[in-house]
């Protein structure tokens, strides 16, 4: 696996980094130092879900199986009364 | 931290949620470095996981499963708000050096972290602060274990430079401005 290289000896007015096991632990204290205001609310979530619509998955089906009715619809009422380009077609009279 | 004990979502997951919250509101929290945005999106991340818990299926743990769902709302997030861009600006406030103590380590972390993309911070906060190996954080993140690898390499060493120069440039300053008011 390739490496970034990263100076460990400070240059002269440089930086001077932390090693790995330091930021490992600053890291560690900064995040622990993260405390949410509000905490565990859990009927903030059970009035989410409450509110909330329902899943994508089940909005794309139906909206999906609302058009192929629409089509097949529209397809057998044009057939059933000749509308347009469903309606019987003249046979050129040049063709044998 | 992952807690050892392991419940089932479909079954306790108010217990899940009372054990996990404040561990996966920090995971976001270290994405997005915004506190309201990252209680709001943990919040989310539980109701997410409330609707699918029933198709949880045991082959990682479940708070693994769930900073799955909260780093990939936290990404999208700032994805939509285009976040990324501006963070460094908008929260790096400079803190008064003459009072160099553990929040202002905090600070310079902070700082450090806003410097590096939502990607990379979430494979910090993923393997330093939840303690996930490479192969977890790449169950969590979908990548392959090899771009964990070096998105952690890559994020350590921009952060260890940032802290670096942050570090070395605030006490010799403080110093130096004790010896000239003291003259």
């Amino acid at each position: 696996m390739k490496v970034p290289y990263v100076e460990d000896k400070p240059t002269a007015g440089g930086s001077n980094p932390p090693s790995e096991d330091d930021l490992s632990r600053m890291i560690r204290d900064t995040v622990e130092s993260w405390k949410p205001q509000r905490g565990p609310d859990w009927s903030g979530v059970l009035i989410r879900l409450a509110h909330s619509g329902p899943p994508a998955w089940l909005l794309y089906t139906a909206a999906s199986a609302a058009l192929i009715v629409i089509l097949v619809t529209a397809f057998l009422v044009g057939s059933a009364l000749q509308i347009g380009a469903l309606g019987p077609q003249p046979v050129p009279s040049n063709l044998h | 931290m992952l807690d050892s004990r392991e419940l089932d979502p479909a079954t306790e997951f108010r217990q899940l949620y009372d054990q996990q919250y404040v561990s996966v509101y920090r995971s976001i929290r270290g994405v997005v470095l915004d506190s309201a945005a990252a209680e709001d999106l943990t919040q989310e991340t539980f109701v997410r996981a409330y609707r699918a818990r029933l198709r949880y299926t045991p082959t990682a743990p479940p708070g693994a499963w769930l900073r799955r769902i909260g780093i990939n709302l936290a990404i999208s997030y700032l994805r939509r708000q285009k976040l990324a861009r501006v963070l460094p600006a908008r929260l790096y406030v400079a803190p008064d050096r003459r009072e160099y103590d553990r929040a202002e380590a905090r600070d310079v972390v902070t700082k450090a972290l806003s410097t590096l993309s939502p990607k990379l911070r979430a494979a910090i906060i993923l393997h330093y602060y939840d303690g996930l190996t490479r192969e977890e954080i790449a169950s969590v993140l979908g990548v392959p274990a090899g771009t964990v690898a070096s998105r952690i390499a890559k994020a350590v060493a921009i952060m260890r430079k940032s802290i670096g120069s942050d570090q070395d440039f605030g006490p010799e300053r403080s110093t130096n401005e004790g010896a000239l008011r003291g003259r």
